[in-house]
């Protein structure tokens, strides 16, 4: 295109130079030959609403990121470390405290004698299955832990229950966690009880939109208190366990030891059940390795260096705190009184200590932050799911920040309805916590088992035998869990797991079955057109959208016909006269319709065009040209189309029928100004023009077509 | 600076920052290093950078004839740029240009707006029989640009060293 109206002048008179427009440049960029990529301004709203909602979007969300700054989101090992630890770390907070409730019950106030051991064992677990996902992290650095591995090494069936295990885990994180925190608020005020369920919701949306904003930015808007958490809480167990070396440990005197009767004996069953309450804190360990490609190259080693680093703090808090508790004589209270990790930190630093009420303030926020460990593993998994057809395929896509937007929102929202639905007391899901994500780490080591004994590689033996020794140990836990909790919830992840599989196939089956129907012979060209081809127009009356329509139509066939279907025989027949007269070579059909429908007759007479239309020859397309009136403004839509629209939606699907939707803008009539004049009625006598104000199907109200008054054509 | 009136040495001239340069590129194998090499002056000034790029037009067609708006090859060669100063953190405006003559194009554009640098790449190139070949268009900027020339040669390559 040439941009300007005449040549620029150079030096000489032959030097003359032309500027040549480039319309596409502020929208697209050739990168090849037939090669186009849409910048930033081609997905820009172009209404003045859409530019509102971008403009609001963008405040909150952040600029729309491109696909390849990718990279730059993705995360180093801090802030990896506090968007994937969080979880993970915030368990440190109560995993203590959960063997001691087991084992009071059977021991009373001597179960601290036993908790460290207790604790040990659990460690040793934590050393076994992070060890395990290390190698997972660098065998499957494409992401997706124990789905990936149970697909590729046991079946698909057995990644299915992973993956469903783990979104169920994932999601009871998120509700459990954030029910958890307001808890932990209510100890200190009381008075939050009453606003729980909207302190969740305002919790929940928060890290919604701070997932929402990206990787990256989520990274700097959560690592703050997940560090100040780890801060404060080493500095705890270092100084706990300073007071233990250096002798000047005072044992605390509780008043309100929550001491149930006791039904048991001290077993075997007894350790493993105190063992299960306890592994608790292994939940969220598994997310790094569900989210390797998050972080920046090398992806996989980065990974298994931040699991090694997340494992060892994790190791070194629930240590160090159940010994420190141990030493403080530290026992869990009634129901509603302080935790034992906030006795802890009392005995430690000091009642009067404003370490106190700032490591309170610390575990109440990594409490909330355990949710967005799973808002970046639930999305990921649920992404890597769609892609292979076990989810709809809207959960691949990425959203305007390269976060996985959809899995974020569902994630946010069936938590919140968890908790809406429990009153934000979720006490009843929490034996449903943790089931899932010890059916994980089983299925991931016993694939891992399978996966080295395939691969063979170096060091393959001692691998496989650290992670059936894995498998072997999560199973028990797995075991124990389920029959301790079984009755009070578990017996529903047992049954969600099933549904949830099943569900994930019933989707899959739909995509093959849709894949096979669309699917195109490798040996297949594509012929020239064989059928033959009709349009048909309906009309309201005649007017510039009318006019267009059939202009379409003529672009499409030769065979194109108007259908007019009115339920005024008068009408029926100006209409017949001024048709004839101004749009002559296209016949009109007249339908009487005196049951005043529209769509039925014409579907009828469509009907009726096809039965007529010689069997021996292939059915031809008909296209239906329907004439439409785009609205300028979202309040004028209600006006206009609403016939188009029904009668679009009953042709939808109809065989050998093509919709074609030839919109109406009243910046065509301005384009077309040489046709004004041809279009435009100069005055009522014998224009005939009664065109539609309201263009499209929806035609011109009787009365001013009675009227016979002559308006100009179109929409105005 | 001088000492008690005295000066004792003459001061190393400050080197001038450009306000506006234009960069001429031919789809060539240059193009990317010059463009990097003018973002890299431009930066400091923040100054305006200007990518054009000539389609020459033979006298058997119409000086306006749609010819560089209808070709792909030309529009891609600016988006190159586009991407390229994009990737600098450097904004820069492109622009298109028929032209019987490329060289005479490219000053007149710079003298229009005002450049006080115009830089172009020269790949290196040998004619027939073992010269270097510098073609026509760069010596006609050196002699005819108002404004300082860059001309950022190619290195050679073993090929053209043999």
């Amino acid at each position: 295109m040439i941009g300007g109206r005449r040549p620029l002048p150079g030096r000489k008179p032959a030097d003359r130079r032309v500027r040549v427009e480039r319309p596409h440049s502020p929208y697209f960029r050739y990168t090849g030959p037939g090669q186009m990529v849409a910048r930033e301004a081609a997905s820009r709203p172009v209404t003045p609403v859409g530019r509102a909602f971008a403009r609001i979007r963008g405040v909150v969300f952040g600029r729309p990121l491109a696909s390849e700054e990718e990279i730059g989101e993705r995360l180093a090992k801090k802030k990896a470390l506090a968007i994937f630890s969080s979880d993970a770390i915030s368990s440190s907070a109560y995993a203590t405290e959960e063997i001691l409730k087991v084992l009071i019950g059977v021991v009373g106030l001597s179960a601290i004698a036993y908790s460290v051991g207790v604790s040990i064992a659990i460690a040793i677990l934590l050393a076994v299955v992070s060890v395990s996902y290390r190698q997972v992290c660098r065998a499957y650095p494409s992401g997706g832990g124990a789905y990936v591995v149970a697909r590729e090494n046991l079946s698909q069936l057995t990644g299915l229950v992973a993956a469903a295990a783990l979104l169920i885990d994932y999601v009871m994180t998120v509700a459990v966690s954030t029910a958890a925190a307001i808890e932990q608020i209510q100890s200190v005020l009381p008075a939050v009880y009453d606003y729980r369920i909207e302190i969740a919701f305002v919790s929940i949306s928060l890290i919604t939109i701070g997932n929402l904003r990206g990787l990256r930015e989520s990274g700097n808007i959560f690592a703050v208190p997940t560090y100040l958490f780890l801060g404060l809480a080493l500095l705890m167990v270092g100084l706990g366990l300073f007071h233990i070396v250096s002798g000047t440990v005072t044992p605390i005197v509780e008043t309100d030891v929550f001491l149930p009767k006791a039904t048991e004996t001290l077993g075997l069953f007894v350790l493993l059940k105190a063992f299960a309450g306890g592994s608790v804190a292994l939940t969220g360990v598994e997310a790094i390795a569900n989210g390797v490609p998050a972080f920046k190259p090398p992806e996989a080693r980065n990974a298994a260096n931040t699991l090694s680093i997340m494992a060892v703090l994790l190791g070194i808090l629930f240590i160090g705190i159940t010994v420190v508790a141990r030493a403080y004589d530290v026992l869990p209270t009634q129901p509603g009184g302080p935790s034992v990790v906030a006795l802890v930190a009392t005995a430690v630093f000091g009642s009067g200590s404003f370490l106190v009420p700032a490591f309170a303030a610390a575990t109440a926020l990594i409490l909330f932050l355990a949710a967005n460990t799973s808002f970046n593993a639930f999305p990921r998994l649920a992404a890597i799911l769609a892609e292979d057809g076990f989810m709809p395929r809207q959960f691949s896509f990425r959203g305007d920040r390269l976060a996985y937007s959809w899995g974020i929102v569902l994630l946010a929202a069936v938590a919140f309805g968890l908790l809406f639905i429990f009153g934000g007391d979720t006490h009843a899901l929490i034996p449903l916590y943790s089931v899932g994500v010890f059916v994980c780490f089983t299925l991931s080591q016993i694939g891992m088992v399978k996966h080295w004994n395939t691969v063979r590689e170096v060091g393959w033996r001692w691998r496989a035998v650290l992670n059936a020794f894995g498998a072997v140990l999560t199973a028990v836990v797995m075991v124990v869990v389920v029959s301790v909790k079984f009755v009070d919830g578990a017996w529903l992840v047992v049954v969600l797991i099933p549904l949830l599989v099943a569900m994930m196939l019933f989707i899959h089956r739909q995509y093959a079955a849709s894949r096979a129907q669309l699917a195109v012979r490798p040996d297949f060209v594509m012929s020239a057109p064989r059928r033959e081809e009709r349009v048909v127009v309906p009309v309201p009356s005649i007017n510039r959208s009318v006019v267009q329509a059939i202009n379409v139509g003529r672009a499409i066939s030769d065979d194109v016909r108007a259908v007019y279907i009115s339920s005024d025989p008068l009408e029926t027949a100006r209409m017949r006269e001024q048709w004839d007269r101004q749009v002559p070579g296209v016949p009109l059909v007249l339908v009487e319709s005196p049951y005043r429908a529209l769509v039925g007759p014409l579907v009828a007479y469509l009907d009726v065009l096809d039965h007529a239309w010689p069997p021996d020859k292939p059915a031809p397309v008909t296209f239906v040209v329907i004439p439409e009136y785009v609205a300028r403004h979202w309040w004028e839509r209600i006006l206009y189309n609403q016939s188009a629209k029904r009668l679009r939606t009953t042709l939808l699907g109809r065989p050998h029928t093509v919709v074609v939707n030839a919109p109406y803008r009243r910046e065509d009539g301005h384009d077309a100004d040489r046709d004004d004049d041809d279009l435009t009625a100069s005055d009522g006598s014998d224009g005939g023009a009664d065109g539609g104000a309201d263009g499209g199907l929806e035609g011109v109200p009787p009365t001013e077509r009675r009227a016979g008054r002559a308006r100009p054509l179109g929409p105005g | 600076m001088g000492t008690g009136g005295i000066v004792t040495a003459v001061p190393e001239p400050s080197p001038r920052l450009i306000e506006r340069a234009v960069i001429a590129v031919n789809g060539g194998t240059s193009d990317e290093r010059i463009v990097r090499v003018a973002c890299g002056l431009a930066r400091p000034s923040k100054a305006e950078l200007v990518a054009v790029h000539v389609v020459e037009i033979g006298w058997s067609m119409p000086i306006d004839a749609d010819v560089a708006g209808r070709s792909e090859e030309a529009q891609r060669v600016l988006d190159m740029v586009e991407g390229v100063a994009e990737s600098e953190r450097v904004k820069i405006e492109t622009v298109l240009l028929q032209a019987r003559d490329v060289g005479a194009a490219i000053v007149d554009e710079a003298s229009e707006r005002g450049a006080d640098l115009l830089v172009l790449g020269l790949p290196y190139r040998k004619r027939f029989g073992g010269d270097f070949a510098i073609g026509r268009t760069v010596p006609y900027v050196l002699k005819n640009a108002p404004c300082a020339v860059m001309v950022v040669r190619e290195p050679m390559t073993e090929e053209s060293q043999a």
